[in-house]
């Protein structure tokens, strides 16, 4: 650091301590105390902050063992110690038994007790025939006297050091005293280093700009509505501050990042001219499979595909005249002019409860009350039987739409594929090939190049099969398509495992953030 | 979706030529095939193949066919065939059926090869066609399953006949001593894999020839005579049985078209049922079945969004291997013998649109005009989402699925728990008991994230707007999806009181006016937790977490927590 950043990092305590001392100077904490007037925590705050830059350092280090006196001690000092009580009492009263004693003084048996033991070896009291305590001496021994005079010495919170005691001072103190932690006695004993600070010569030359840039440390930190209400900032000079310390972390409400891209997907496709569609999570194999012409023997169809409800396990009725049809349409093609799958289209199964595999559900379910021309999309919670991992959950989201419409055809749908890799994926290049889905044909699947992670899949889409449009009432040409949404979110996020997206943690999804 | 390995060397013979990875992938598109793993050091390249439809393409002689007739635009011939009325010639070459089989795996097809000494690769191809064929196309053998003999063994007519299958005993391949079928079905791991599709008869399907010799149990396991077939074998007979004749015979086409384009002279089979079938009393195999199938220039136009043109409509139909000739605008197609996916013209729609090439479609920016709309729910879970960040909420989202622990168990003394899962919707076959049930209610999960979120700093304020699914006798489905919102506050003061007041928050701003009234939930502790209430409808609730459901989630920061049902209050 430079004697200038120096300079605008010092806090007005250290500018007050430095600009206090000369080059000769020795100084400790008690001293800048009462030179600087401030309390010992600021005192140590601004020798640390120094020392630390180096502007200060240290002079001296004085190992001390020093005596304060402990709350105890104060009440000793003032009320008698246990010793004195009972000889004054046994002086002014006469002979008395030991719990007499101590009922009389409100101390412990125990208490009184170990004080007279003490008194009785030292001759000043004694025990007579009758058990009862009677004055031997009659005047307070050497120790109880030191002891009375060390408590006078330390009384008011004073320190007494332990290379100022004589050695019977010593002696008595020893008795008294208690290393700190410990309770129960009048002095608290403590161990420290007393240090003496001078500055250095860097901190004489940042001295020196202080008092050039008139810098007293008394300048204003924070201006206050006081200050405002008397006017008193004016004339004022006001702190700089460091502008480099790095801010308190705040924790604010915040959406959640991955929530937050599937809403700009939607507003993107409301943008388009989409109208949004919802329904339930527990389907039908009829809607979620039946009406999309996949035959019921489909090896997509397996009891391993799809999540089963145990209870109920039928829904009680499917919707005619689109039950009748679609069935139709899978035994011999019904009006549609398809040969059908050409097998018994088994009615109980169809009304099947599941939960919802996939988005096309709500795709065939808004049909019959679609209108011509129409737009419709949805980001739909789908399940599978899958093991899961990285890329597969149990539910995740599928965004799927149709566009329905006299006119289109193959090429509005590559129009539409192409915008939704423009829009929704940023992509620079897009590339159509032929796909596979049992319910549209032709079918097309997207892919584009990402302009980190190169060519892949964005989504789906095909034609609806007339055998899944006429019997749901469509005579016209619909376009159907699906998008891998979590697969773009994952990309957004930066992740790269499905499960983070639905992450538990709450510190993670705190810090998370798309882009 | 099907995988197959193929051996490069192989398939570059059947194309007529070599080419780069580079060259291959796009070329692949044709059969909608993506290369899953480029030829590792033995030359062995995986295959993806997407198209359920066509299980030609599910071999290394079929792809190539497919790629082959596209780049050359010259639709593959075979002279093998019967049709209808028109039998080929097959010698003393006869299956003969049982009636007895009618009712369990009525058809069968058949035919016998011979050529050069089969090589690993083509064995292991067979192999591989065998088990994608039965697998994927014929529903794990229920359908149809394939079998392969050594024709120099067998002495016609073949007899496909129903027998007792404890009677009936002989060695299956790899086991080493004779069992009786029944036997096979418990012993046999065959048997133990496919023996469902026949352990409810009476009477299980056998292959013998004219010497009572077995080729095989169908659908199950070969003998380990006939069925051991080797490299070095130049001679096989080869059957399919099954329970619905298009498939049967479309697979039979299959297979057939490989080993011939494999060079291999295929030898025709006459079958004899004593029932009526499909194809008669005695086709013979493989047989083309399929029907042509026609339709217009003009709606093929319509569907693509371009002139094409008779012509070029027929073109690019004979690259996908499909002749077609036309008049008057009306274009009639014969499909491919080893294809039987044309149930529409849709489907002559989309080979054309592959044969025509997807580049030669421009995409067109869309005219129609429509208005975008958001559901009323969105916007409403929206104006609720802003208000939760500006109270200070994290916004979580959670999976809907979970545990009978973390949904009922933890959240409820244990004897709530039947009355607690019949209100959930439950799973019949969970993969894991860790996604058992669906949600009914967010909180549990919110107190997921709180118990593994204790490093987090505090205070958490934590929501998620989502769906639950409730129970419902009354609904058509037995359950109903609710929007609802779910939320937490984790703290050292997170009490009533502060709950409460995020509650009066929200409501204030969504124009709703509520009452509270007391109620029993034992989630939360008793006397802190209250019944938000609209009008005289319930829609959510909120109160401090009862300790007990915070110890057994292992959190050790008080929780106060709401729920409410979105839809009510929206709808109130």
């Amino acid at each position: 650091m430079s004697a200038d950043d120096i300079l605008k990092s010092l806090h007005p305590l250290e500018v007050r301590v430095l600009l206090r001392y000369g080059s000769n100077d020795i100084f400790d904490t008690h001293r800048i105390q009462e030179d600087v007037g401030l309390n010992l925590g600021q005192c140590n705050q601004a020798v640390s902050w120094l020392a630390a830059k180096e502007l200060i350092s240290e002079h001296e280090r004085v190992h001390r063992t020093v005596y304060e006196i402990t709350e105890l001690g104060e009440r000793l000092a003032a009320d008698g110690t246990p010793e004195e009580q009972i000889l004054a009492h046994v002086s002014d009263h006469g002979p008395a038994p030991l719990p007499q004693i101590a009922s009389a003084l409100g101390l412990e048996n125990r208490d009184v007790g170990s004080a007279f033991g003490a008194l009785s070896r030292e001759g000043v009291l004694q025990m007579n025939g009758e058990k009862q305590v009677s004055v031997a001496a009659g005047t307070p021994s050497e120790r109880m006297q030191q002891v009375r005079a060390l408590l006078e010495r330390a009384r008011g919170g004073k320190e007494i050091a332990a290379d100022r005691l004589s050695a019977t001072e010593q002696e008595a103190m020893a008795g008294i005293s208690k290393k700190r932690g410990s309770a129960g006695a009048p002095f608290r004993v403590i161990e420290r280093d007393e240090v003496t600070y001078r500055i250095t010569a860097s901190g004489l030359e940042v001295q020196e700009r202080l008092q050039a840039a008139g810098i007293t440390g008394q300048e204003i930190g924070a201006l206050t509505p006081q200050m405002l209400k008397d006017g008193s900032w004016r004339g004022a000079s006001f702190r700089a501050y460091n502008i480099q310390v790095p801010p308190t972390r705040m924790v604010p409400g915040h959406r959640n990042p991955y929530c937050e891209y599937l809403d700009r997907v939607k507003d993107k496709l409301v943008s388009l001219g989409f109208q949004e569609f919802d329904g339930p999570i527990v389907e039908t194999e009829f809607w979620n499979s039946d009406a999309l012409f996949m035959p019921q023997f489909h090896s997509a169809r397996d009891i391993h595909d799809v999540y089963y409800v145990k209870d109920p396990t039928h829904a009680k009725a499917i919707q005619e005249p689109y039950l009748s049809q679609v069935a139709a349409a899978h035994e011999n093609g019904w009006k549609t002019g398809s040969a059908g799958w050409g097998y018994r289209f088994d009615r109980d199964f169809t009304r099947r409860l599941i939960l919802r595999s996939q988005g096309t559900v709500m795709s065939a379910k808004t049909l019959p009350q679609a209108a011509i021309p129409g737009k419709y999309f949805g980001t739909l919670r789908c399940f599978r039987y899958d093991q899961v991992d990285a890329t597969h959950l149990s539910d995740f989201y599928q965004t799927e739409g149709i566009v329905l419409g006299e006119s289109v055809n193959l090429r509005t749908l590559l129009g539409f594929l192409q915008m939704f890799a423009e829009e929704l994926a940023g992509a620079t290049e897009v590339k159509y090939v032929p796909g596979y889905f049992p319910f549209t044909e032709p079918s097309v699947e997207v892919h584009i190049k990402h302009p980190v992670l190169g060519w892949f899949e964005l989504g789906g889409s095909g034609i609806f099969r007339p055998e899944v449009t006429e019997p749901l009432g469509i005579k016209v040409p619909v376009l159907a398509w699906g998008l891998g949404i979590d697969r773009m979110a994952l990309m957004n996020l930066g992740l790269d495992d499905l499960r983070e997206l639905f992450s538990t943690n709450i510190e993670n999804v705190r810090l998370r953030r798309g882009k | 979706m099907p995988k197959i390995e193929l051996s490069q060397q192989a398939f570059f013979k059947y194309l007529g030529t070599t080419m780069q990875d580079s060259e291959l992938e796009p070329l692949l598109t044709v059969a909608k095939a993506e290369l899953d793993e480029p030829a590792n050091a033995e030359g062995i390249v995986k295959i993806e193949l997407n198209d359920t439809n066509r299980p030609d393409l599910w071999s290394t002689a079929g792809l190539a066919r497919q790629l082959r007739v596209y780049r050359e635009a010259t639709v593959a011939s075979y002279d093998f065939f019967s049709q209808p009325q028109q039998n080929a010639d097959t010698a003393e070459r006869r299956v003969v059926v049982d009636p007895g089989l009618a009712d369990i795996r009525p058809f069968i097809a058949a035919f016998a090869v011979e050529g050069a000494p089969i090589d690993e690769p083509l064995l292991n191809d067979l192999i591989q066609t065998q088990e994608k064929l039965c697998w994927n196309y014929g529903r794990k053998r229920a359908s149809i399953a394939m079998g392969v003999y050594r024709s120099d063994l067998i002495t016609y007519p073949v007899r496909y006949r129903a027998v007792d299958p404890d009677a009936t005993e002989f060695v299956p391949l790899g086991a080493g001593s004779r069992m009786s079928m029944r036997r096979m079905l418990s012993e046999h791991q065959k048997g133990q894999e496919f023996g469902s599709i026949v352990a409810h008869f009476d009477r299980f399907p056998l292959l013998t020839d004219d010497n009572g010799d077995v080729l095989s149990f169908p659908p199950i396991i070969n003998s380990d005579r006939i069925g051991a077939v080797e490299e070095g074998d130049a001679r096989l007979f080869i059957e399919m049985t099954g329970t619905d004749m298009p498939s049967l015979l479309t697979a039979c086409s299959i297979v057939a078209c490989d080993l011939a384009d494999a060079g291999y002279t295929i030898l025709p089979v006459t079958i004899e049922y004593p029932y009526d079938t499909p194809v008669g009393r005695a086709p013979a195999t493989p047989f083309y079945f399929q029907q042509s199938s026609s339709t217009t220039v003009d709606y093929v136009e319509r569907l693509l969004g371009r002139s094409i043109g008779a012509e070029e409509l027929i073109e690019g139909l004979r690259r996908m291997g499909i002749s077609a000739d036309h008049a008057e605008g009306t274009v009639t197609v014969r499909p491919p013998q080893y294809r039987n996916d044309f149930l529409h013209a849709v489907d002559i729609v989309e080979d054309a649109m592959i044969g025509l090439g997807m580049e030669s479609f421009e995409p067109q920016v869309p005219s129609d005009f429509t208005v975008g709309r958001l559901l009323p729910s969105e916007l409403y879970a929206r104006r609720v989402k802003n208000q939760l960040v500006g109270l200070g909420y994290q916004e979580m989202i959670f999976n809907y699925l979970g545990s009978q622990r973390d949904f009922i168990e933890r959240m409820y003394p244990e004897q709530e728990w039947p009355q607690v899962i019949l209100e959930h919707v439950q799973i019949e076959n969970p993969m894991s008991e860790n996604f058992e049930f669906v949600r009914r209610s967010i909180l549990p999960q919110l107190l997921t994230a709180e118990s593994v979120s204790a490093n987090a700093v505090y205070p958490h304020y934590i929501y998620e707007v989502g769906k639950i699914v409730q129970r419902d006798p009354e609904d058509n489905y037995g359950s109903l999806t609710r929007n609802g919102v779910g939320m937490l506050c984790a703290d050292i003061d997170a009490g009533f009181s502060l709950i409460s007041s995020h509650v009066s928050v929200l409501f204030y701003y969504l124009g709703k006016q509520y009452t509270l009234r007391e109620v029993a939930d034992s989630r939360f502790i008793g006397g802190r937790v209250a019944e938000i209430v609209i009008g005289a409808t319930a829609v959510g609730r909120f109160g401090e977490i009862h300790p007990e459901v915070l110890e057994k989630a292992g959190i050790q920061m008080p929780c106060a927590a709401c729920e409410i049902d979105l839809d009510s209050v929206m709808e109130l």
